[in-house]
């Protein structure tokens, strides 16, 4: 879907819920690939092949006392002298856990005309969750919802939590407990050191949870174009900085953040998720299609990278 | 007042201040500029580089000289620097000041004054008490001690101090210096006018006996020129320009004007650098150069650039003796009536009896057909040719019958007739005549036949006096000299009784011939009579009114009076006779002031003391704005295209000034314009009163004016605009190449208003007369072009009636008269290019944006303000429908519209 800046968020906006599904519009429902769904009791689209509340036909087998009378098909028990109850397959729903970061290092953009990081990554991570509802998935927000909810009205609360600022330092989600066998997405700029990230994923991983990792970066953070005498001052409150000539310090820099992406990337291999790197001068797009194509497990693993 | 070679310090003290730039210096060097603060989410990752120390950052070197800099210029320019100080208070003592006051002093008179002004004041800021010597006569011949002056008669002395219109006289002021005690002087200051006179060098000895002496000459260039005087060249007027020494190229524009200062031809002459002067011509037509009455030098206003010319000079005055006669009965054919039509185009003509001709004799007086003069005028007429008059006589009958012996040669008594009944021979024809004729070169029409004539006894000397024969060699007109005149006869009768000599062109160009030779009018003018002043000049070069002071001068001893108080240049007789006395023709040796040993030579030219403390104030404002740029740069604030968008914008940013719309739009709409004189209020002023008069315009009439418009007449086109506005304003004169695209303008059928604008502060707006500031730059705009008649507004005028029927025409000012064009030409549809006043209308037009009116009125009320725009609405709708309303078909509906 093309995007030009004038669409896209502005920075310290808060995002709306009918901008994400207008970026969403162009996807079908994503349905969550799950060999394993999580082990709650929502119904949703994916069969338990056992008997149970859902959609899908899964067997007749005679009427027994007790049965409801509405449950009887009538149309097999024509066909014979006894009475046929229709049994349907169980189907239940999968639950995607959501983290958008929200910090003060998340409220900044590098050029005016860019939307801040944090704006970006809410848009994703509200578009993510309006395909999922319209897929009948479950979405949830990790350590807010201990269970995933569903349904378009949901979207509308997720817009307005998104766009309030989270309490002070959360980069990134507490441990939380989460159901077995559901899946997480953690948006945000993953600049936390190395240690803090590995004890986060791989404590995840170990209840089972698979999980898809979004690294939404401005594009000064990246390239770091700054020249000259500057004093940086960090954004949650690290002190400050000041260099006399910044562009000396650009080479080192760039490697220092590649090095970091690597650290990630070789956690995310090590644990069996996934990680999508995004800008917030290129399209959302292609960053919600990878994501898109992760959860679904349509595509390589390897698609999403940039 | 403290000061360093040419710059002086009204608050030394302030200068202590620099004494703070080390400090300063040291103070700026440790605190650099602060950083760009810039917000860095990751800066996690920064710290994560191993970190090497900064060290402190210093100021840039340029940076703390920019800083310096400023400060200097900030201290220095509070300490009140002044460039060129006029430093008159060097010395003490009295001191005597000397102005030459004399014609030549006219030119750059207000910069001498000026020089002259900034001196005094800085002798009187130095206490001196100062005693004033003017060294052109005033008529009072007992040498008089220059005396003592306080400041408030210093003051008016010198605010009334005006060049004479005659020449210095040192001799005089030498006298006047010897009333005074060897001590009441102690240094002069002389603003000479470089004009020697014969007693210069002994003026200055004198002076420098009283101490040292300082002379104010004009810079080389600016010598005043003097007009010699003029003959009559066969294109017409030769003249000289001279100036006492050739010190510079120069051009000059030589102006031949006649009786209503209209200019009637004119010349520009380039004298060389070494040049002391040049003869140049005037080309005129022959009428035209007959009613030349002055010839000046346009770029000189001096008493000498101006020469006047009188009757002598111009047409000659021919006199008809006339007793009466038969004229009653045949009015048509008697010999005065074919004289005065043939004498007409070329002479003025009197026609009186013989002894009133005598009274106020002419230069030439002609007898047709008397026999006899009578006896009692015998002997005038007889001193009247002796001193140089001409006495033409036709033959006639009553002429053959007795002539008398004042003939150029002996007459036979009775006539010839040739032709006839009685007669063989036929009429003859006028042979050509002989090159030592006065006539030669005309060429006798062979039609031209003489029936009769009147015969010359033969003599030895007959064939010299003979002027012209006919064929058969008779002489039909002979002439002899007579004392310094001449006695002319023609053998035949000025009528066509005789000859059809009278009937002829022949007979026109002869007669010229004829008057050509004689003196001019005054020639044999009564010596004695007294000549009252008519009208003098001023030191400036204007003819004005009899100066306090002119005596009468007997007309014989006008040509050896040198102009002075007694005898100012200028007219003098009546309006009828009058002689011209010039100040030129006694200046013959123009020569410079001589080197004087011990006298110091200055130059008026100086630059008043200029204060430089507000300009070095504005420089460190400057430099604040840039040392801000920079801060901002340094720190991260600006980014370099900004600042050179900033730069750039303040680079090219076009001044505000009132420019002309492009030709399509001009051309579009109608619009008013005015010219853009420079000067803002007058400006705006204009531009105001223009639209207020559009707004009225649009309101009332059919005609939508768009938004006046402002010209700059060196670079505008004029031809979108069907009227311009032209206020006078002080300091606003448009060079040649204005001048004459603003003629041509003119000339193409544009109107323009010209506005003095001070009618109040004088004589009424009366071109060619003395009068107010701007009557005296009008004029001088006005001398430019080649302007036609003028008249006072005529009642009917189409302007008093193209839109609203009006008399009169107050603008901001009541009363002042207005002038156009008295014959428009046709083919600008008889409009009148000229339309000259100076009620200054733009001021009662002019309203600001939400329409109110911006200035008062005199007497005021809003009747004059009505009848202001009245005039307006009518100007505009003159300039563009012309002379529509003049139409005769209009005539009756208009009259009706009186009558009621």
């Amino acid at each position: 879907m093309p995007e030009s800046p004038r669409q896209s968020m502005s920075p310290g906006q808060g995002v709306s819920a009918l901008q994400a599904e207008a970026l969403g519009a162009g996807l079908p429902p994503l349905l969550v690939e799950a060999e394993r769904v999580a082990a709650t009791v929502e119904q949703g689209v994916h069969g338990r092949r056992r008997v149970g509340a859902g959609d899908s036909f899964w067997q007749f087998r005679p009427y027994r006392a007790g049965d409801e009378i509405r449950d009887i098909d009538w149309r097999q028990s024509a066909r014979s002298a006894r009475v046929f109850v229709r049994e349907r397959e169980w189907e239940a729903a999968q639950t995607v856990f959501l983290w958008v970061d929200r910090s003060a290092s998340m409220d900044y953009a590098g050029d005016r005309r860019l939307p801040t990081k944090g704006a970006r990554a809410a848009l994703l991570g509200l578009a993510l969750a309006s395909l999922l509802v319209r897929a009948g998935e479950r979405v949830g927000l990790i350590d807010r919802d201990p269970i995933g909810h569903s349904g378009r009205a949901y979207l509308l609360t997720l817009a307005e939590i998104l766009s309030r600022p989270s309490p002070p330092n959360a980069s990134l989600p507490p441990a939380a407990e989460l159901p077995r066998d559901c899946r997480a997405v953690i948006v945000g700029d993953l600049l936390r050191p190395e240690a803090e990230l590995i004890r986060l994923v791989e404590g995840f991983a170990a209840r089972g949870v698979r999980g898809h990792l979004v690294q939404v970066l401005d594009p000064a953070e990246v390239d770091f174009p700054f020249t000259g005498r500057n004093r940086f001052v960090g954004l949650e409150g690290e002190g400050n900085l000041l260099i006399g000539r910044a562009e000396s310090l650009a080479e080192a820099y760039r490697e220092r953040l590649a090095a970091h992406r690597d650290g990630v990337e070789r956690l995310a291999r090590r644990t069996g998720w996934t990680v999508i790197q995004h800008r917030t001068d290129h399209s959302p797009s292609p960053a919600l299609l990878a994501l898109f194509l992760a959860l679904a497990d349509l595509g390589q693993r390897s698609l999403g990278r940039r | 007042m403290f000061g360093l070679g040419a710059i002086g310090f009204s608050a030394p003290w302030v200068l202590m201040g620099l004494v703070a730039l080390p400090a300063i210096w040291w103070l700026v060097r440790l605190v650099p500029p602060a950083p760009r603060q810039t917000r860095f989410p990751a800066l996690q990752l920064l710290l994560d580089i191993a970190q090497r120390q900064e060290t402190p950052e210093r100021t840039p070197w340029w940076l703390i000289l920019l800083r310096l800099v400023l400060a200097a210029l900030i201290i220095v320019g509070l300490a009140g620097p002044v460039l060129d100080p006029v430093r008159g208070g060097d010395g003490s003592g009295p001191l005597l000041i000397v102005v030459d006051d004399g014609w030549a002093a006219a030119t750059h008179w207000n910069k001498r004054i000026e020089a002259l002004e900034a001196r005094i004041a800085a002798a009187e800021t130095a206490d001196r008490p100062i005693r004033l010597l003017l060294t052109a006569p005033d008529g009072d011949d007992l040498p008089v001690a220059p005396p003592l002056l306080d400041r408030a008669e210093l003051r008016g002395a010198v605010a009334s101090l005006q060049p004479k219109p005659w020449a210095v006289d040192r001799r005089a002021a030498i006298a006047d210096l010897d009333q005074l005690s060897p001590d009441a002087v102690s240094e002069t200051l002389w603003l000479a006018d470089g004009l020697e006179d014969g007693a210069a060098a002994d003026f200055a000895r004198r002076l420098r006996q009283f101490g040292p002496v300082t002379r104010l000459d004009m810079a080389p260039g600016n010598a005043p020129f003097a007009l010699g005087a003029p003959a009559p060249a066969d294109q017409g007027i030769e003249i000289e320009v001279a100036r006492p020494i050739g010190d510079g190229p120069r051009r000059l524009t030589l102006l031949a004007r006649d009786e209503n200062g209209r200019v009637l031809g004119r010349r520009t002459v380039e004298v060389g650098a070494e040049e002391p002067g040049r003869s140049t011509e005037i080309e005129l037509p022959t009428a035209l150069r007959n009613k030349v009455t002055r010839v000046n030098i346009a770029e000189e206003e001096t008493a000498a650039a101006v020469r006047l010319l009188d009757g002598r000079w111009r047409r000659r005055a021919v006199g008809i003796a006339f007793e009466g006669g038969d004229e009653a009965v045949r009015p048509l054919i008697s010999e005065a009536f074919y004289l005065e039509r043939a004498l007409a185009p070329f002479a003025d003509v009197r026609r009186a009896p013989l002894a009133d001709l005598l009274r106020a004799p002419p230069s030439v007086i002609l007898l047709p057909d008397v026999g006899q003069v009578p006896a009692a005028l015998r002997p005038g007429l007889e001193d009247f040719i002796d001193k140089g008059g001409i006495l033409l006589r036709f033959a006639g009958p009553r002429f053959a019958v007795s002539a008398d012996d004042l003939l150029p040669v002996k007459i036979r008594l009775g006539d010839r007739a040739l032709g006839g009944a009685l007669s063989w021979t036929e009429p003859a024809a006028i042979a050509p005549f002989p090159p030592d004729s006065p006539f030669a070169g005309l060429v006798p029409g062979p039609d031209v036949r003489v029936r009769r004539q009147v015969l010359a006894e033969p003599a030895f000397d007959l064939d010299e006096k003979t002027w012209a024969r006919l064929t058969d060699g008779t002489p039909l007109i002979t002439g002899a000299r007579r004392g310094s005149g001449l006695i002319v006869l023609v053998h035949t009768s000025a009528n066509n009784d005789w000859s059809d000599l009278a009937l002829s062109g022949l007979f026109v160009d002869m007669l010229r011939r004829i008057v050509d030779l004689s003196d001019g009018e005054a020639a044999a003018a009564e010596d004695e009579r007294g000549l009252p002043p008519f009208a003098n000049l001023d030191g400036f070069g204007h003819l004005g009114g009899v100066r306090p002071g002119a005596g009468p001068i007997t007309a014989g001893a006008l040509a050896e009076t040198t102009p002075g108080p007694r005898a100012p240049p200028g007219y003098y007789g009546d309006s009828s006779a009058r002689r011209a006395l010039n100040l030129s023709p006694s200046l013959d040796g123009l020569a410079p002031l001589p080197e004087m040993p011990g006298v110091a030579v200055e130059l008026p030219e100086r630059a008043p003391a200029r204060p430089l403390g507000p300009w070095l104030l504005v420089a460190a404002l400057v430099l604040v704005a840039v040392d801000l740029l920079i801060a901002l740069r340094l720190s991260g604030r600006l980014v370099p295209t900004a600042l050179g968008a900033f730069l750039l914008a303040v680079g090219v940013l076009p001044p505000p000034e009132a420019r002309a719309i492009d030709a399509a739009d001009a051309a579009a709409t109608i619009h008013l314009a005015y010219v853009v004189t420079g000067d803002n209020t007058t400006d705006m002023m204009s531009e105001a009163g223009l639209r207020g008069l559009s707004a009225a315009i649009t309101q009332r009439t059919a005609v939508e004016p768009g938004s006046p418009v402002g010209l700059d007449l060196e670079t505008d086109e004029l031809a979108f605009y069907p009227l311009i506005y032209w206020p006078m304003a002080e300091g606003y004169e448009p060079g040649p190449v204005a001048m004459e695209r603003i003629d041509s303008y003119l000339k193409s059928g544009g109107v323009v208003l010209f506005d003095t604008r001070d009618v109040t502060r004088g004589a009424g707006a009366v071109p060619g007369l003395g009068g107010t500031a701007g009557e005296a730059l009008l004029r001088r705009t006005l001398a430019q072009l080649d302007v036609p008649a003028l008249v006072p507004l005529p009642p009917d005028h189409v302007l008093t009636k193209s839109f609203y029927l009006l008399q009169s025409f107050p603008g901001r000012y009541e009363g002042g008269p207005l002038w156009v064009e008295a014959d428009a030409s046709p083919e600008n549809d008889g409009v009148s290019g000229y339309v000259i006043g100076g009620n200054d209308w733009a001021a009662a037009w002019a309203v600001d944006q939400r329409g109110h009116p911006l200035a008062a009125l005199e007497p005021g009320g809003p009747r004059q303000r009505e009848m202001a725009l009245r005039f307006g609405v009518n100007l505009v709708l003159y300039a563009l429908t012309g002379n529509y309303k003049a139409d005769q078909v209009h005539v009756p509906a208009l009259l009706e519209r009186l009558g009621q």
